[in-house]
């Protein structure tokens, strides 16, 4: 079995293009049986079950070998899987987001529909029925779902909470109430990591949906604008009032990811604002740490969306609908979500939805979140991966000019637009 | 049997040619026919003339970019080139100082990656060195979000490229400064002019030439900037280092907008070509006012 790994920087993206062409010489003389799959990096864990998956794959079926290509997460998401399917080399399976890029996808003639092995084949069974809705497109189903990723709660440091005599809030106001008292104790409410703009762009974003309202929110991220109206410059003004009550580090746009959630995970900080692969990675760094975590706040009365709302994003594996082994990629799927192999993804921090999930230990936490999206009465999409992408960066890099107080609501949602209809 | 002598060159220039072609040549071809198209890099392309171009021309957010940079250029010249004179200046009055020689030229071998990572910890607002040692002096007063301040951010930066950089000119502007004749210095040393007069009117003006190509190096060089923004603070905050490679790299991997990424890549190159050419129509200039 091969397996890839790629780094961030861009060269790569280009020795993907070089390497396909080169490559397609030798692809084109030996007609082997290779299954190969694409996907971001699932952590240095997560590869490891997919490498153990692919052998059994290989003993299970002699004369295949299985080449799985893990790509920096970045580099997949924006150039990186469409080099490869535009490659003679092109993955029989890969991953992807539901919504606007499975679309894209499927558009792109890179979709093979999988509703009969789903309805009588080798993966009927494995899922529950509605997990589908998201994967379906005219009818058909183009993507195996294999997690679901809720892209933003508020994560809390639960005996900090207690030694203040504060509990988790559930409204706005007593969002604000929870800062002020944590500032008067000298502690950063809560720690973001903006510097990329996603981390809290994902957080903003679903705020501004619960006071727009889904289909607003919806309807402008599709469109890509007008940002500059009244419901959202309401919206915007709670992102001001969180600035005005110092709720965020002032080095939010200045620190990445990682350098917000260790400001977490060391106790600076109260609260962490992101997205469910935080028990995994908080358990790792650090293992001592209490936490749990709450949805978004409801916001203030007169918002027009659901208070209930989830964000986030069901994610799978589609089966390229130009791979002359699809039989294989179909057997593959079925495999990963074997019980044993649910089990193993789940000792390496990542949930599947299989069935057999259940009965695989999986931490509380992460059961929650998954029940969370299930059962919230509306699910938003993240910007960045459910729509087009520059739109999504422009408008995080407008919520982080509020944020961060460099600009007010009116003047960041005018200068969205104007970037917009550049 | 002997190649015929006017072939015998192209057939030893042969390999090189083909490589340079091939490599550089058509590449470079290819960037100018995509910046004539609409194209996500994958799909159909589109003819569109000169739109990317017009797009670009109007485009603000590259005019910003192109005012950073040469906002940060400005700061090179000064943290890198001079600094990096004073540098030799003070090494060439102390031959034996090897260790100060190789203490300021350590940067220049490091990854910019590396330097840009290390320096993000430097900086860090929450738990960064600078910071810290700024309370601990108690200079609190000054501490700032140094990469998150956009007042600041460009100037972070190019303290940060001035500290790898600044040993580079130190050891061209050391070579060169060896260059001049011992005799001219001691001549100088006897009328009585001191150590910094002699390096400003004596040792300075013998290694013009040198300055030259330290600024152009630098001023091109600072075109080509990308690595510390990319890495340090990806254009923000809030654009305040958006340069245009930042610039061009986002619209073109980030946003697959393959032809008007073409197009910045085009009027990057025709900017940086026709700096260097202008700056080395100046020296000429001057060489030849010298010699007469």
């Amino acid at each position: 079995m091969r397996t890839h790994h790629r780094g961030r920087a861009v060269i790569a993206a280009l020795s993907v293009a070089a390497l396909a062409v080169a490559s397609s010489v030798s692809g084109a003389v030996a007609q082997d049986r290779t299954l190969r799959i694409a996907m971001g990096s699932p952590g240095e864990a997560g590869i490891r079950v997919w490498e153990a998956i692919g052998a059994q794959f290989e003993a299970a079926n002699p004369g295949v070998t299985v080449d799985i290509e893990f790509m920096d997460d970045d580099l997949y998401q924006t150039i990186g899987l469409p080099q490869l399917l535009a490659s003679p080399n092109a993955p029989d399976i890969y991953f992807e987001w539901t919504g606007s890029r499975m679309a894209q996808r499927a558009a792109d003639g890179y979709a093979a529909d999988l509703t009969e092995a789903v309805a009588s084949g080798p993966l009927a069974g494995l899922l529950d029925d509605e997990l589908f809705a998201a994967a379906t497109l005219d009818g058909k189903i183009v993507l195996f779902p294999h997690t679901a990723d809720v892209t933003n709660v508020l994560w809390y440091n639960v005996p900090l909470f207690a030694e203040h005599g504060l509990t988790p809030p559930t409204t706005f106001e007593e969002l604000l109430a929870v800062c002020d008292a944590f500032v008067a104790a000298d502690i950063i409410p809560i720690a973001t990591g903006n510097k990329d703009l996603w981390a809290a762009g994902n957080w903003l974003s679903h705020m501004a949906s619960r006071v727009v309202g889904e289909d607003v929110y919806d309807a402008t991220l599709a469109a890509g604008g007008p940002f500059n109206t009244p419901e959202w410059e309401q919206a915007f003004g709670y992102i001001a009032q969180l600035r005005e009550h110092s709720c965020v580090n002032e080095s939010a746009n200045a620190i990445a990811d990682n350098e917000g959630a260790q400001l977490f995970f060391q106790g600076s900080a109260a609260m962490h604002p992101i997205g469910s692969w935080l028990v995994s990675w908080a358990i790792d760094e650090a293992p001592d740490l209490e936490f749990d975590f709450v949805n978004l706040p409801a916001m203030p009365e007169g918002s027009a969306g659901d208070q209930g709302s989830a964000i986030g994003v069901e994610t799978g594996y589609m089966v390229n609908a130009n791979s002359q082994v699809q039989d294989l990629a179909v057997e593959f799927l079925a495999l990963m979500n074997s019980p044993e192999n649910v089990k193993a993804y789940v000792a390496a921090e990542i949930v599947p939805l299989a069935r057999s999930v259940a009965d695989a230990g999986v931490d509380g936490r992460s059961l929650r979140l998954g029940e969370l999206l299930a059962g919230a009465p509306a699910v938003v999409l993240p910007p960045d991966t459910g729509y087009d992408l520059e739109m999504a960066n422009a408008l995080y890099a407008a919520e982080a000019a509020v944020l961060g107080g460099q600009a007010t609501p009116a003047a960041a949602l005018a200068a969205l637009d104007q970037q917009l209809a550049r | 049997m002997r190649p015929d002598r006017r072939v015998a060159p192209w057939l030893f220039l042969a390999p090189g040619l083909v490589v340079f072609s091939v490599a550089v040549l058509l590449p470079m071809v290819l960037t100018v026919g995509f910046s004539f198209t609409e194209w996500n890099g994958f799909g159909a392309m589109t003819f569109v003339g000169l739109d990317n171009y017009v797009r670009a021309f109007h485009d603000t957010f590259l005019r910003a970019s192109f005012l950073h940079v040469i906002v940060y250029i400005a700061a090179t010249l000064v943290l890198e080139v001079l600094v990096g004179l004073c540098l030799a200046g003070l090494v060439s009055m102390r031959r034996g100082r090897l260790w100060f020689r190789v203490a300021i030229f350590t940067p220049v071998m490091l990854p910019m990656v590396v330097v840009a990572v290390l320096w993000a910890f430097v900086y860090n607002p929450d738990f960064g060195l600078l910071n810290g040692a700024l309370e601990a002096m108690g200079l609190a007063g000054l501490q700032r979000i140094w990469l998150g301040d956009p007042s600041v951010a460009l100037l972070a930066i190019s303290v940060v490229s001035g500290w790898v950089y600044a040993g580079f000119y130190m050891m061209i502007f050391y070579a060169a400064f060896r260059q001049v004749p011992s005799d001219i210095i001691e001549a100088a040393r006897l009328d009585g002019a001191g150590e910094w007069s002699i390096f400003r009117r004596v040792k300075v003006p013998m290694i013009r030439g040198a300055v030259g190509v330290a600024v152009l190096l630098c001023v091109t060089g600072g075109f080509q900037g990308f690595d510390l923004f990319f890495v340090m603070t990806n254009g923000g905050p809030y654009g305040s280092t958006e340069i245009p490679t930042t610039l061009l790299v986002r619209t073109v991997f980030r946003h697959a907008d393959v032809g008007y990424g073409s197009a910045m890549a085009v009027v990057l190159t025709a900017v940086v070509v026709t700096c260097g050419l202008a700056y080395a129509q100046l020296q000429v200039r001057r060489t030849r006012g010298a010699a007469r």
